[in-house]
């Protein structure tokens, strides 16, 4: 359930990027840093799907893209880790590229302990797949980086992730 | 039934239908049933074919989308039966190889039964039914509402033919061909 929520700049010109992208579908599994972002998406009609698990979230993703949709991935950085098997034999070697948008936690300002260690190697987990990571640490960048992304996806056929900082607020750190 | 006869049935009863199997035993089945048919075949992945296959059913809501499914791979992705559940596409029918055993790495036992049929019921928004002859499956594919899983019960353990190890590239481009077809009326 998507719910009313306080949208931030960054959050709003990421949303914007994603539905002027022509993103049709979201597959996520809920976060705090995601929620303004999420709530958005749903404004624009874009279909939102709450699955299960991340990996359940590559698979749905990965059938909307094999029948020719555009559709977005977003997932905590924890997560990241129950959705590296689907990633790396499913989205990358059939090669559906699939946009990524990983909310991260573990980093600065984390204060739960279990959160550091898949925050502090998802950038790196996912260049060992093959899959770019690009780090979104202020708002004024937030267009430019979420539209390159999206192309890199969409038109280069590669996964591509967009990976938002604790810089950018909104998170469980910042609360 | 064998796993062969299975996919027979589910090729012959939905010609035009978009089919995604699961890693193993599934895939080979469905190449084999439908001559290398235009099917999403995943090579790897276990436990997504399910979400795959709910995916694609949203995205091309007017062609009928089965899943062909391992019932270990299903264990594995288990939780996507509850989000068949929530969102319940409307052209979407799930069917469970049921033996019991992970064929693919040396025919190793579940551990438990899985029950699937009786799982989904409970979900609610899914029709269940576990069935044991291929009159009885023919029958389910035919006639249950959906979106419906249907737990094909196997009696003799045959591999189906061809390798489950398909080439990605070319799999996702006859599948995406496939897909963007105009459905048969």
């Amino acid at each position: 359930m998507v719910t009313d929520t306080p949208r931030l700049d960054w959050q709003s010109a990421v949303a914007d990027a994603l539905v002027a992208a022509g993103i049709t579908v979201a597959a996520y599994v809920p976060d705090t840093r995601l929620q303004g972002i999420l709530s958005l998406l749903a404004d624009n009609g874009v279909r939102m799907r709450s699955l299960t698990r991340e990996e359940e979230c590559i698979g749905y993703a990965a059938g909307q893209r094999i029948a020719g949709r555009r559709p977005v991935v977003l997932m905590q950085s924890s997560g990241l880790g129950n959705a590296l098997n689907a990633l790396g034999s499913l989205a990358v070697p059939y090669r559906l590229g699939l946009p990524l948008v990983v909310s991260m936690r573990g980093t600065l300002g984390e204060a739960n302990p279990s959160q550091v260690p898949l925050g502090r190697s998802a950038a790196e987990l996912l260049r060992t797949l093959g899959i770019q990571a690009f780090s979104l640490r202020t708002a004024a960048a937030a267009a430019q980086v979420t539209a390159g992304a999206v192309t890199l996806a969409f038109q280069a056929g590669e996964c591509a992730a967009l990976m938002l900082e604790a810089e950018l607020g909104g998170g469980r750190e910042g609360s | 039934m064998k796993a062969a006869d299975v996919a027979q049935a589910v090729v012959e009863t939905f010609a035009d239908a978009l089919c995604v199997s699961s890693l193993g035993t599934a895939t080979s089945a469905l190449r084999a049933a439908s001559d290398d048919g235009p099917h999403f075949y995943l090579g790897a992945s276990m436990g997504s074919a399910l979400a795959a296959a709910m995916g694609v059913a949203e995205a091309v809501p007017d062609r009928l989308v089965v899943a062909v499914l391992g019932d270990g791979e299903l264990l594995m992705g288990a939780s996507a039966l509850w989000s068949v559940s929530a969102y319940r596409p409307r052209n979407l029918v799930a069917v469970v190889l049921s033996d019991g055993a992970y064929d693919i790495t040396g025919g190793q036992q579940l551990s438990a039964p899985p029950r699937f049929a009786a799982v989904a019921q409970a979900l609610g928004g899914i029709a269940g039914l576990r069935v044991s002859s291929d009159s009885g499956l023919r029958r389910a594919l035919a006639e249950l509402g959906r979106p419906c899983l249907i737990e094909a019960e196997l009696t003799e353990s045959a591999w189906p033919g061809p390798s489950p190890f398909v080439d990605p590239a070319q799999v996702r481009l006859a599948f995406a061909a496939n897909a963007a077809r105009t459905p048969a009326s």
